[in-house]
């Protein structure tokens, strides 16, 4: 445990100007949003909406660059030494995950605030439950069916080359993994849609009223049909399980890939 | 014995860095690894240290493999391998929070004796960095010490430093394996010499029957491997 702790706070030391840069860039994003003044309130709330999709995926692959950075610790041999200490490669692994992991739904929660505050400007009031579920659970399950595995799978990623940098051509594997990604994310993608719904769902946004779901697709029907079709049906639980499950098998093959590396 | 190598052969894609070695380390010995560069000093030691895996031949170090014995082995490597935000302190925490066997008390009298100024080590010299490392390394109460270059690229005095702590801190039942170009300069600590060439042993010599045959370990380092 003394072990985590200490990867964890190196981790910290290690990334909290990318965190902090990362959670900082959302007040750019606010300016950003504040600056439309589209008179359309409909048109507002869309591009609105629009720029905080930018701001999603702009975090999603700062996050990854963020936890995948193993290449310059390789070269510069901070590996080495991370290598050598007695906490196994599950642990390091662990470390650098949680880590990313907390930034990543500390960043998606404040994404969820955003959204309110834009529906609030466009005078779309939501009660308390359903405003508790639109910033906390709604990204916590964005979170765990996107980032979660994404960022296991960066990692994975990174290891892997690393791993066979001294034994092997490292581009060789990397580039299969990469080459491969749509292809698995493709399968995985129909696989899911197939079972999605078998289990109850997560009744997520039920309580959001009637009124304020017309609203909302009256002034974006893009975006809002999704929150519309969350509010009747709820969220399917089976990607969330699956996700969670690819998480932890690209973790332990992370952390049992540690184990043999080379440096 | 604390590690023992049986017939180690290293390949990496293209070479080969050490062949067919054959080694033991007991207990209390200061020992010299020596040889020209892409001698194999380095591969030998990460092989001991647990960074490297063998192609062919077994290594065990405390009876076990070296990578599950890494808790209990101390490696420093040639390269520059600190954080460049790292402090002593943050140093010290980092050593505490890893190995249970990390004393902050004596890592701070290191500190001192081997004058490591309190700041970033981005903004030390590489001879003020070295020290610091090596702090790190003596501070913890290991049996096996795998020195690798620890004085390249390092002014005189560090150097002379580096050595005396050296000397100060080796207790009687611990084993360092030293390499190092600066033969000369270390030539008083070496109880035993082994001489690698192209990976291979040249020379496993004790240094007292070195000097008793008239040759000290320099002499001998240049009419082995010259």
């Amino acid at each position: 445990m003394k072990g985590l702790k200490t990867l964890l706070w190196l981790e910290h030391r290690r990334s909290w100007v990318w965190a902090v840069s990362l959670l900082g860039s959302l007040a750019f994003w606010a300016w950003g949003i504040k600056q439309v003044t589209v008179f359309d309130v409909g048109e507002r709330f869309g591009i609105r909406t629009g720029l905080l999709g930018m701001a999603c995926a702009i975090g999603a692959l700062l996050l990854c660059l963020m936890i995948g950075r193993i290449r310059a610790e390789t070269r510069h041999g901070q590996y080495q030494v991370l290598l050598l200490t007695p906490p196994s490669g599950y642990t390091h692994i662990a470390a650098r995950y949680l880590y990313a992991a907390g930034v990543a739904f500390a960043y998606f929660i404040t994404i969820g605030f955003l959204f309110w505050w834009i529906s609030a400007l466009a005078g779309i009031q939501f009660d308390a439950g359903t405003l508790v579920e639109l910033v906390l659970a709604v990204p916590f399950y964005a979170v765990c069916i996107t980032m979660l595995p994404l960022l296991a799978w960066t990692l994975l990623l990174m290891v892997f080359i690393s791993a066979y940098r001294i034994s092997g051509p490292g581009w060789v594997p990397g580039t299969v993994m990469i080459l491969g990604t749509p292809f698995a994310l493709s399968w995985l993608v129909d696989g899911i849609a197939r079972v999605s719904y078998s289990l109850p769902s997560w009744r997520l946004l039920e309580r959001l009223p009637m009124a304020v779901a017309s609203r909302l697709v009256e002034m974006d029907p893009e975006t809002s049909a999704e929150i519309v079709r969350v509010s009747r049906w709820g969220v399917p639980i089976e990607p969330l399980l699956i996700m969670l499950a690819l998480t932890a098998i690209f973790l332990v093959l992370a952390g049992r890939i540690w184990q043999e590396v080379e440096a | 014995m604390l590690a023992r190598l049986e017939g180690v052969t290293k390949r990496y894609r293209t070479t080969e860095g050490v062949r067919d070695l054959s080694l033991e380390f007991p207990a209390g010995e200061i020992v010299g690894v020596l040889g020209l560069n892409g001698s194999g000093k380095s591969t030998l030691l990460k092989l001991v240290a647990g960074l490297l895996f063998p192609t062919a031949g077994s290594i065990t170090v405390f009876g076990a493999a070296p990578r599950p014995s890494r808790g209990r082995t101390v490696f420093l490597g040639e390269t520059d391998t600190l954080w460049p935000w790292m402090t002593p302190r943050d140093a010290s925490r980092f050593m505490e929070g890893l190995y249970p066997d990390f004393d902050p008390i004596r890592f701070n009298e290191l500190l001192d004796a081997l004058e490591v100024p309190r700041r970033k080590t981005k903004a030390m010299s590489k001879g003020e960095r070295g020290r610091l490392r090596l702090a790190m390394a003596l501070a913890r109460s290991a049996k096996l010490y795998l020195l690798d270059e620890p004085l390249a690229g390092i002014d005189l005095i560090s150097r002379e430093k580096i050595l005396m702590q050296l000397v100060r801190e080796w207790h009687t039942d611990e084993t360092i394996l030293l390499s190092t170009h600066e033969v000369a300069e270390a030539e008083g600590l070496f109880e035993r010499a082994i001489y690698l060439r192209d990976g291979r042993l040249a020379l496993d010599a004790r240094a007292e029957d070195l000097r008793e045959q008239g040759k000290s370990v320099v002499q001998t380092f240049k009419e082995v491997l010259a």
